[in-house]
């Protein structure tokens, strides 16, 4: 338990940290706020630049800004928006769904099709399909992720009507709650792919390299010399531990996937954080981007603490900080 | 890797279970909950046109904001209803134009509110909020007598104080000082007549009475002390405003719907039931949108679409409308650096420059030649002016010689990614005759901004808006009390230009009625300014239009689609 | 994991040779060595006849490969030649990619070395130190970083190294965890060498398989990252690179397929060739794991 008091101190402790480098990076950019308002104007006043100023407190020194910013997050204010004169908490809620969606939409694609075809490749290495998994699976890795959604928008997305090309519905949708979720399943298959392909080729690779490994283990031969069919032992043995590496990426790749995120919303204009994070950079509005690092690093934290619990419960022998094998 | 043996243990075969039927259970939520997040709950009724027929009357004469479109040919039965989708490229942050400019905040912010006066393709003032008006012989009183039937979104009626809140509230929050400066007081004695005081006659106060730069705004909704430039009701589903559609749902960063107002002061107005603006993170998105057919029309599309739209029987492509925003593309030299501190190594450099070229590769050839600060569609353009137009690379080498710069020199351009084309092109063309552009990518607007505000630069790239009088949006960059010290303003007097006989010019101009005067003096202006070139003008673009051929009489007035919609309809 | 001695050269030698005969049995990796030599011939072979100044406006914008007066690839949003584009644009992003592979293999193996070996506070420490970097999402980080300092040869090749190294100072820190317990480790240390001496002349060259393998991985990644922040605008316009070329024509993909197209078929030969030689690396290296 002790253990677990201490790296929650210390996901805290992390948490901080990443507030006030971010912090201090906005700060330090050429233009503010009130410079990125008076852009989307086309027309700036002087005067009335101040008055932004002042009035979102962009001119107070930055130790105070900085102080007042974490005072309030810790009584859980995440702030207003300086571009849309909104709460920022408001903003999140409203991305943070089609961002989870996306990604999981995407990993769970990743993660399924990967397993699936390196075990397949694993059982039969030799097989023209294990190649053609191996070849699939770099292909999908070695493409960038932005040129391969611009490909599929491009290629499939304009020719083949059924896919719509952005936004995550229809603009002018007009149904009840289960044609809605049609509608949003519809919108997310080509960024879902776009995203999914990076992943898949990772994951087919681990687990076709751990199968392979899993497959020659005293266990499994017991298996096959109880006579189990050979698709048993494969898919319900053999898997079972097989996908544990798979396992301890995802948990890890929780940052990467939302970096990659930021990518694919942005070619097919999916209203995710990751859009609008970028966007909040474009624009210095500070409290949304904190607002958004903040709520990614929680994150990023507690898949990391659940994979070291997991391992936990999977093997103790496997202490929580210490020589675990990544 | 893990490469220990490992060990077997139905609690395990659980938790992969467990963790697998988790993870279906969080994306089935996840999908849901976005589902519900995004339908906005409650969707009211079809979208879908019907098809009323019905003929209606031609309503009040000399209300049209909107010519007929001579080809639709006025003969056309309307048809009223149907939702029209417009897709706006980038954002807007709220709806109040009273303390907030732009195109993006201009186009809904039209249709949700109403301004004392409408403007025609001729630049005539038309009456709209404002039945008629009246400027008194001195210039210094301006009447306008509103409609009497007029109300607000939520009942209440608008009066003449809630005109004078607005333009007061203009005064003091909006970008373009300039508009209401001179306005003293206003008188509301009258709940149906605003006379404005003015300290001093300024020709511009009708053009600034248009829906884009004058919406009139409910005093009793804002006028309880808290801040108008971050007031909460700025933006909202329940934003209340004056104009013939009001707000049932808005998403600033993704998409506003609206919908017909019942009780809007236009008998029969407006013919459409709905309109929903989609906001999309770039240009890309438009086209596909266009094509897919999710957007019925567009404004300002890139060259690449109305080329590639053109020939498409769906749609129209038209360059109609928006003569007064006046969108001049240009280059701002800094009189500041050293390089370009005499006005020979300013000329060569505006020789250089190749201008057609650049209409023609990097606009595709859909800009025209606009030599002046002012629009070629003014009528205080200038034609005449000293042109750079002609490149003559021997005469540009020449005056470099005469000032010891045959050599050549360096010039720093930052740059953000936008810009990139046209900086890219200015390079090649000036590398003619010997002078090094540097390029200096900078991330994003800001960032240029600022730079370009504080002097941190030799030349740059912008577009500014003449905004229909020159005295809004034209002479902040040229005036010598517009010169403002690092860290400065973007889009002042960035070139940091004086003239003393210039701002003479200018402040006859903009003080007088006589149009035949103003246009001698801005005539003069420019070409004293033209012959000391702080500005190199590439051009001025043709403000497109892509629109599906089902939408007719769109708003094609001086102001084009930043102006109420409310004769706009849909045929089929 | 076959454990070498390498206490004299000897038998490093031999090993090496055994690996290189598996790496050139496998197809895969051939081949992935033949698209990256390929790769090279045109990044630095080529220019020296296809002499042409990528920046130059040679013909009409958007101009189709094949088209008349069009030049091999076709053109660009400017009228620029893709072909030169491609050829010398390749110079910049090879070298990013390298540069931020070389920060990222010589921070992450340094702070990975020195915690898997010293252990207890050591390790502690800079395990929390890689945690925070971890917890940054990547791509937004390098953005902000990019945004702030102008976008340079440096600059961006800091952004990438900075954040993508954590990767590779685990698997070090678990190399090492693993190794230093090894006997003749045990023995090093007993007959007196130094802490850097047995650091970086008996556990590292042990390491050095996994290593390498990471490496060529990240320089693949490496370059993605480059082309992904150089699509958001975040390059040097005065040294293009491929994904700026995707980037510029990116508006106009409707009129224009090519300039995007070609740029990332450039990328995406160049990712795959290192990740087949990675690949074939490990494979040759770790006899174990192959599918053979």
């Amino acid at each position: 338990m002790k253990a677990i008091a201490a790296r929650i101190g210390q996901a805290v402790g992390l948490i901080l940290a990443v507030i006030v480098l971010n912090f201090i990076l906005i700060r330090i950019a050429p233009g503010d706020a009130a410079t990125a308002i008076a852009g989307s104007q086309s027309a700036s006043d002087p005067e009335l630049i101040a008055e932004l100023r002042t009035e979102y407190g962009l001119d107070r020194p930055f130790h105070v800004q900085l102080g007042t910013y974490i005072t309030d997050v810790l009584q859980g204010d995440l702030g207003t928006s300086i571009w849309f004169d909104e709460p920022v908490s408001s903003l999140l809620l409203d991305r943070v769904g089609p961002t989870i969606l996306l990604s999981a939409a995407a990993l769970s694609f990743a993660v399924i099709m990967g397993v699936t075809l390196g075990t397949i490749a694993a059982r039969k290495p030799d097989s023209l399909l294990s190649h053609i998994v191996t070849v699939v699976a770099l292909v999908g890795y070695a493409m960038p992720a932005f040129w391969t959604g611009l490909l599929l928008l491009m290629f499939i997305g304009v020719k083949v009507s059924f896919f719509p090309v952005s936004g995550m519905h229809d603009v002018s949708f007009d149904g009840n709650w289960f044609e809605s979720i049609l509608d949003i399943g519809q919108h997310l298959i080509l960024p879902a792919l776009t995203l999914g392909i990076i992943y898949l080729a990772q994951y087919s690779r681990l687990s076709r390299a751990s199968m392979l490994e899993v497959l020659e283990s005293d266990y499994i031969r017991t298996a096959r010399a109880k006579g189990l069919s050979e698709r048993s032992v494969v898919f319900k043995h053999g898997l079972r531990n097989g996908v544990l590496p798979v396992v301890t990426i995802l948990g890890l790749q929780f940052g990467a996937v939302l970096s990659g995120a930021i990518l694919v919303e942005s070619v097919f204009a999916w209203p995710g954080l990751g859009r609008l994070a970028f966007e909040a950079v474009t624009r210095r509005d500070t409290p949304v981007l904190l607002g958004v690092l903040l709520l990614v690093s929680v994150s990023v934290i507690l898949a990391n603490l659940a994979t070291d619990l997991f391992y936990r419960i999977i093997d103790p022998r496997i202490r929580v900080s210490g020589a675990r094998n990544d | 890797m893990i490469t220990k043996q490992p060990t077997v243990h139905e609690g395990d075969k659980m938790i992969i279970n467990r963790g697998k039927a988790l993870l279906a259970l969080l994306f089935a939520f996840a999908l849901i909950a976005a589902a519900c997040g995004d339908s906005g709950g409650d969707e009211d009724g079809s979208a879908a046109g019907d098809d009323d027929n019905t003929e209606t009357s031609t309503g009040e004469p000399d209300d049209s904001g909107n010519a007929d479109s001579e080809d639709e040919g006025s003969a056309q039965e309307v048809v009223e209803g149907g939702t029209v989708t417009f897709a706006v490229v980038g954002g807007v942050r709220h709806l109040n134009g009273t303390v907030q400019s732009g195109y993006a905040t201009a186009v809904p912010g039209t249709q949700v509110n109403a301004s004392p006066l409408l403007f025609d393709e001729e630049y005539n003032p038309q009456p709209y909020l404002a039945e008629s008006w009246d400027v008194s012989e001195d210039g210094l009183t301006v009447t306008l007598n509103l409609r009497s039937n007029a109300v607000f979104h939520d009942g209440e009626p608008i009066t003449s104080e809630d005109v004078a809140f607005s333009i007061l509230t203009s005064q003091a929050n909006h970008p373009f000082s300039p508009m209401f400066e001179p306005v003293e007081s206003i008188d509301t004695s009258d709940p149906h007549v605003a006379v404005i005081s003015l300290s001093s006659p300024h020709p511009a106060i009708l053009m600034a009475m248009s829906p884009g730069l004058l919406p009139i705004i409910p005093k009793h909704i804002y006028d309880d002390g808290q801040e108008m430039k971050t007031h909460p009701r700025n933006g909202g589903d329940d934003f209340v405003g004056s104009g013939p559609f009001k707000v049932v749902e808005y998403d600033a960063a993704e998409l506003i719907k609206l919908e017909k107002f019942d009780d809007f002061f236009l008998e029969g107005r407006p013919y459409l039931d709905e309109i929903i603006i989609d906001f999309v993170p770039d240009p890309q998105a438009v086209i596909l949108g266009l094509d897919n057919g999710d957007y019925d029309m567009v404004s300002s599309p890139n060259a690449g679409a109305v080329e590639q739209f053109q020939g498409d029987e769906r749609f129209v492509v038209e360059a109609k409308g928006h003569e007064a925003i006046g969108q001049i593309d240009w280059l701002n030299l800094n009189m500041r650096s050293e390089a370009l501190s005499t006005a020979e190594a300013r000329q060569a450099v505006a020789i250089a420059v190749d201008q057609p070229g650049w209409r023609d590769i990097v606009q595709l050839g859909l800009s025209s030649a606009n030599i002046t600060g002012i629009q070629n569609g003014s009528p205080f353009y200038n034609a005449d002016a000293p042109s750079y137009e002609d490149r003559d690379l021997d005469k540009a080498k020449e005056l470099l010689d005469s000032v010891g710069l045959g050599d050549g020199f360096e010039l720093d351009l930052p740059a953000y990614s936008a810009q990139l084309p046209t900086a890219e092109f200015i390079k090649q063309n000036l590398e003619d005759i010997n002078v090094t552009v540097n390029i200096r990518t900078v991330p994003d607007f800001p960032t240029w901004a600022s730079e370009v505000a504080a002097g941190n630069y030799d030349i740059t790239y912008t577009q500014v808006w003449n905004w229909g009088d020159p005295v809004i949006g034209v002479e902040r960059s040229y005036r010598c009390d517009n010169r403002i010290d690092p860290p400065g303003v973007i889009w002042s007097n960035n070139s940091w230009y004086c003239n003393e006989d210039v701002d003479a010019l200018l402040d006859t101009a903009g003080s007088t009625y006589d149009n035949d005067a103003r246009q001698a003096a801005y005539h003069e202006a420019s070409t004293l300014i033209n012959q000391d070139v702080p500005i190199i003008y590439l051009g001025k673009p043709d403000w497109y239009q892509i629109r599906k051929t089902s939408v007719q009489n769109p708003p094609n007035g001086v102001w084009g689609f930043m102006s109420p919609w409310h004769e706009v309809w849909l045929s089929e | 994991m076959t454990d070498l001695f390498l206490l004299d050269g000897d038998t490093v030698a031999s090993t090496k040779g055994q690996a290189l005969r598996l790496f050139l049995r496998n197809r895969a990796a051939v081949f992935g060595l033949i698209l990256l030599i390929a790769i090279l011939a045109m990044t630095f072979i080529v220019p020296i006849w296809y002499v042409r100044d990528p920046g130059d406006l040679i013909a009409r914008p958007h101009l189709k490969p094949g088209a008349e007066g069009a030049p091999l690839l076709g053109t660009d949003n400017l009228g620029r030649d893709l072909m030169a584009i491609i050829v010398y644009g390749g110079r910049t992003t090879l070298s990013v990619a390298a540069g931020a592979a070389a920060l990222i293999v010589f921070v992450g193996v340094s702070i990975g070395a020195a915690a898997g070996y010293y252990g207890r506070w050591v390790d502690a420490a800079l395990m929390r130190f890689t945690e925070f970097f971890q917890v940054l999402p990547g791509l937004l980080f390098a953005i902000v970083v990019v945004a702030l300092f102008e976008p340079s040869f440096w600059t961006i090749t800091f952004a990438i190294g900075s954040v993508s190294w954590p990767g590779i100072a685990r698997l070090t820190r678990a190399e090492f965890l693993r190794i230093k317990n090894l006997e003749f480790v045990k023995a090093a240390r007993a007959i007196g060498s130094s802490d850097f001496r047995i650091i970086t002349r008996v556990v590292l060259p042990n390491a050095l398989p996994t290593l390498i393998v990471s490496a060529t991985l990240i320089m693949g990644s490496a370059i993605l990252f480059e082309a992904g922040l150089a699509f958001l605008g975040l390059a040097d316009v005065n040294n293009p690179s491929w994904g700026l070329a995707i980037g510029r024509g990116r508006d106009n993909i409707n009129i224009n397929w090519w300039a995007v197209t070609f740029p990332g078929l450039a990328i995406f030969f160049t990712v795959l060739g290192l990740s087949l030689v990675g690949d074939g690396l490990q494979d040759a290296l770790n006899p174990k794991l192959r599918g053979r």
